[in-house]
């Protein structure tokens, strides 16, 4: 599946193959790996003028932040296998099943903590099945995460008897998930941490760059000596246990879930990390401060099209397009490269 | 599709008129002259060897013949008496030209029925169901005049190696847009193994008993002797000599080869005053069989032979790149094969052959290409320093002059000489104890090369036991205190300083010959 290897064998953009005085301003500007943010600027003055009554108020701020908290968790575990050239479709349906088995296993009378600890162990086990599929077995990752995600799908079913799960009102588990801590929603807070620990693995450690090695040449990183599929097989490992956190703090933030609750979570993720490869870096790889501009970008965009009375299937069709749109500009930056 | 007709004489098969006939054939690439006003007759029936060394002239003939190049104005080719300008592969084949390469062109996966139908359809139209069981006779009788019974249903992949080739024969001869009148074969024994050389001996001579005129490319010259009549040598582009066989042996084709006579060293070893550092013995994988080799601290020994005769395979088998049978130590430990970390941590480097892929990281410039072999040695403090790697990759380009001297450069950005030395650079920079490299110039310009062979030449003064496969024999001469020549997947040969390219040259060309079984019917 030739797309596998697009997020990650992305030469760089026109930062460094840009020449003449033309693309002087545009490296100089930085238009090409910085262009997400310009256009998350370009929005917000868009919709400041469009509605401004709503658009430019504090729980604005607010709604965009909680609805971004979840998908950038999401975003930020596929990272990693796709650094490494992996895809994992299943992350959202970890997602899905995670966020009812934690709800579940507190029904049973589990304390919060050891629920949660008990659902990230799924989602690792998860993971780990996800890897050996992949690398013992050699199924195309995108094959076998999507096969998994169908199985999980079906087991997020069977937790729920197809009923919704509600959460104890109040417990500790729904105040972790709600409120807000310095005038964020907490969620937010677990995504900046978790960005912040993946931003110093994937950028800081040797373990990052192993990761891009891989995604970027996968036989040349084994002749250098890159234990290659273990690093694959931990990066579907983190990819689920980061899954399953975001399950874990989207249960938490509702107060509730059901078993159809996840897939809506694969393509804003897929999208952002993808879009977010072109962004700031500007070498085509899936990275964590592009990843979260592109996630800021697509949530403002999408809550901004609401409030300015777009219909609610505006989402998935900005989704979408951003997906295209980032992987086009990543081929084409790819070209030039070439 | 019908069979090909074998036993009956064929149109053109008659009287003086040739069944291919090339008048100064020229090829001009820029301004670079590679085929130089060659001629070449073959009477039908007629089984032709064709010889030289790499860059002799003989595939870019071919590929005109082909279709495949336009030759230069004033080249003349005559397929059984008629005139043909051939510009693409159609023209080719309509006037009767059919070539077999070494690749075969078969698709795996389908049925011999089905491959004999590529390109050539299956005798029905292009919307009507397939005659299944008159394909399947009509691929029986096929494969069957060229001595050869398989099963013409089960997919190619599954056939053996001269069966392949034997199917590819019968596509190639079978009557299509007409008859087949030349059947080039390009190196068709360079994938075979010993004993079905000889099976494809049989069926290259049913085909010239058809009175298809057979030109026949190989490297191996004892194949020339065991199965042309005659025998036509290109050397510089031109053509040198057209011979019977029986008029030459050996040594006298492989003088009008390489264009002087040659002196054959054989078996001499070098005095081993420093302590051996790698070791293989009975080392066996891909194509190579038992390769016993020591080298020593200091010591550059190099590994030739033609495609096909293990060579390609050696450099992944020293590194332990792949599972391999036999043992490979460095300083007396083993090193497992299949674990480039192990190998690696035990003190070796590999250069592949394959640049691209295997060597380059996308996306990654050329700092992180070289510090990658080793990426802890810029960690402090818990933390990569970028400022660190570029300051290193800075030193390493200065110093091996890569052009430009830019370490944020994205690799693959580089040409071939510069990214090259980045890649040999990569392995540098960990004084290793090892270094095995692989085809170290290929498609490095002049003065990278000069710079590339200072640098292992130095890297050996410092200690470090040098292995070089290469398929350019200059190379190998200007390198190596000793060199090993491979040929069918073993040693038939140990060069010792002083070497010349042309004693490498003779002694690959010489392979096999000793060791073949064919030779008894001498």
């Amino acid at each position: 599946m030739s797309i596998t290897t697009e997020p990650t064998a992305i030469d760089p953009g026109p930062r460094q193959t840009a020449v003449g005085s033309g693309s002087r301003l545009v490296r100089r500007l930085g238009i090409g790996r910085f262009s997400g943010i310009y256009v998350w600027a370009l929005l917000i003055v868009l919709f400041a003028v469009l509605v401004p009554e709503t658009f430019l108020t504090a729980s604005t701020v607010r709604s965009i932040g909680a609805n971004s908290a979840v998908t950038s968790l999401v975003a930020l575990a596929l990272i990693v296998p796709v650094a490494c050239g992996l895809f994992d479709l299943s992350v959202a349906a970890i997602l899905g099943i995670a966020a009812v088995l934690v709800l579940d296993l507190q029904a049973r009378g589990l304390s919060a903590g050891i629920a949660v600890l008990l659902t990230l162990v799924a989602g690792a086990v998860i993971g780990a099945f996800n890897g050996f599929l992949v690398v013992k077995v050699g199924i195309d990752s995108f094959i076998a995460t999507l096969g998994m995600s169908s199985v999980l799908a079906a087991g997020a079913f069977a937790v729920t008897n197809g009923n919704q799960l509600v959460a104890q009102v109040p417990s500790t588990f729904v105040t972790l998930g709600q409120g807000t801590l310095l005038g964020l929603p907490r969620p937010v807070w677990y995504a900046v941490a978790v960005a912040a620990v993946l931003y110093y693995v994937t950028e800081r450690t040797t373990a990052g760059r192993y990761m891009y090695a891989i995604g970027g040449n996968i036989e040349a990183s084994r002749l250098v000596g890159i234990r290659v599929d273990r690093v694959r097989f931990a990066s579907l490992v983190t990819s689920g246990v980061l899954g399953a956190l975001a399950g874990i703090v989207l249960a938490a933030q509702l107060g509730a879930s059901s078993a159809d609750i996840g897939p809506a979570y694969l393509l804003p993720a897929f999208s952002a990390v993808l879009l977010g490869a072109t962004q700031i870096k500007g070498n085509g790889r899936a990275n964590v401060l592009g990843t979260l501009v592109a996630v800021v970008l697509l949530a403002t965009g999408i809550f901004g099209l609401q409030l300015a009375g777009a219909p609610i299937f505006i989402s998935g069709l900005f989704n979408g397009v951003a997906l295209i749109l980032a992987v086009s500009l990543a081929l084409r930056a790819n070209r030039q490269a070439a | 599709m019908s069979s090909p007709d074998l036993r009956g004489g064929t149109a053109g098969n008659g009287g003086a008129t040739p069944a291919l006939d090339v008048r100064s054939a020229s090829k001009t690439f820029g301004s670079i002259r590679v085929l130089h006003d060659v001629d070449l007759t073959l009477a039908a029936g007629e089984l032709r060897a064709l010889v030289g060394e790499n860059g002799s002239g003989k595939s870019t003939l071919v590929k005109i013949l082909a279709g495949y190049h336009m030759p230069d104005e004033g080249t003349r080719i005559a397929v059984g008496g008629r005139e043909v300008a051939p510009h693409h592969a159609g023209v080719s084949e309509t006037a009767g030209l059919r070539f077999v390469h070494q690749d075969l062109a078969l698709v795996g996966a389908l049925s011999s029925v089905e491959n004999l139908g590529l390109g050539r359809g299956y005798g029905n139209g292009r919307m009507r169901p397939l005659a299944w069981s008159r394909l399947r006779r009509e691929a029986r009788e096929a494969i069957g005049e060229l001595g050869y019974h398989f099963d013409v249903d089960r997919p190619v992949a599954t056939l053996g190696a001269s069966e392949r080739t034997a199917l590819a024969v019968a596509r190639a001869v079978s009557p299509h847009t007409s008859t087949a009148r030349v059947l080039v074969l390009d190196e068709p024994t360079a994938n075979l193994p010993g004993p079905e050389v000889e099976q494809l001996f049989g069926l290259v001579r049913r085909v010239r008993d058809a009175g298809i005129a057979v030109l026949f490319i190989s490297h191996h010259l004892n194949e020339v002797f065991d199965l042309a009549e005659s025998v036509s040598v290109l050397r510089g582009g031109e053509h040198v000599a057209t011979r019977p066989v029986a008029e030459l042996d050996e040594t006298s084709l492989i003088e009008l080869m390489v264009g002087h006579s040659v002196e054959r060293h054989a078996g001499r070893r070098p005095s081993a005053a420093a302590a051996t550092v790698l070791s293989a013995q009975r080392l066996s994988g891909g194509s190579v069989q038992r390769l016993d080799l020591d080298v020593a601290a200091g010591e550059i020994v190099g590994i030739a032979g033609i495609t096909g005769s293990g060579r390609e395979a050696v450099a992944s088998l020293m590194f332990g790149a792949e599972p391999a049978a036999g043992t490979v130590t460095v300083n007396g430990s083993p090193i497992p094969p299949g674990r480039p970390d192990a190998s690696i941590a035990a003190g070796m480097g590999l250069v592949p052959a394959e640049r691209a892929t295997k060597a380059v990281m996308l996306g990654h410039d050329v700092a992180e290409n070289l510090s990658i072999s080793r990426p802890k040695d810029f960690v402090r403090r818990g933390s990569m320093r970028r400022r660190l790697e570029y300051q290193a990759a800075a030193g390493w380009l200065e110093k091996l002059d890569v052009r430009p001297r830019e370490p944020r450069m994205p690799l693959a950005a580089l040409s071939g000489g510069n990214a090259q030395k980045v890649i040999l650079a990569r392995w540098l920079r960990l004084q290793p104890k090892v270094l095995v490299l692989d085809e170290p110039t290929q498609g490095v310009d002049v003065g990278a090369k000069e710079d590339i062979h200072q640098r292992i030449e130095e890297a050996a003064g410092q200690g470090c036991a040098v292995v070089v496969c290469s398929t350019d024999n200059e190379e190998l001469a200007r390198l190596c205190g000793r060199v090993i020549v491979l040929g069918r997947g073993l040693e038939t040969a140990q060069l010792a300083a002083p070497i010349s390219a042309d004693d490498i040259t003779a002694a690959c060309l010489a392979d096999t010959r000793e060791r073949s079984p064919r030779e008894h019917h001498h």
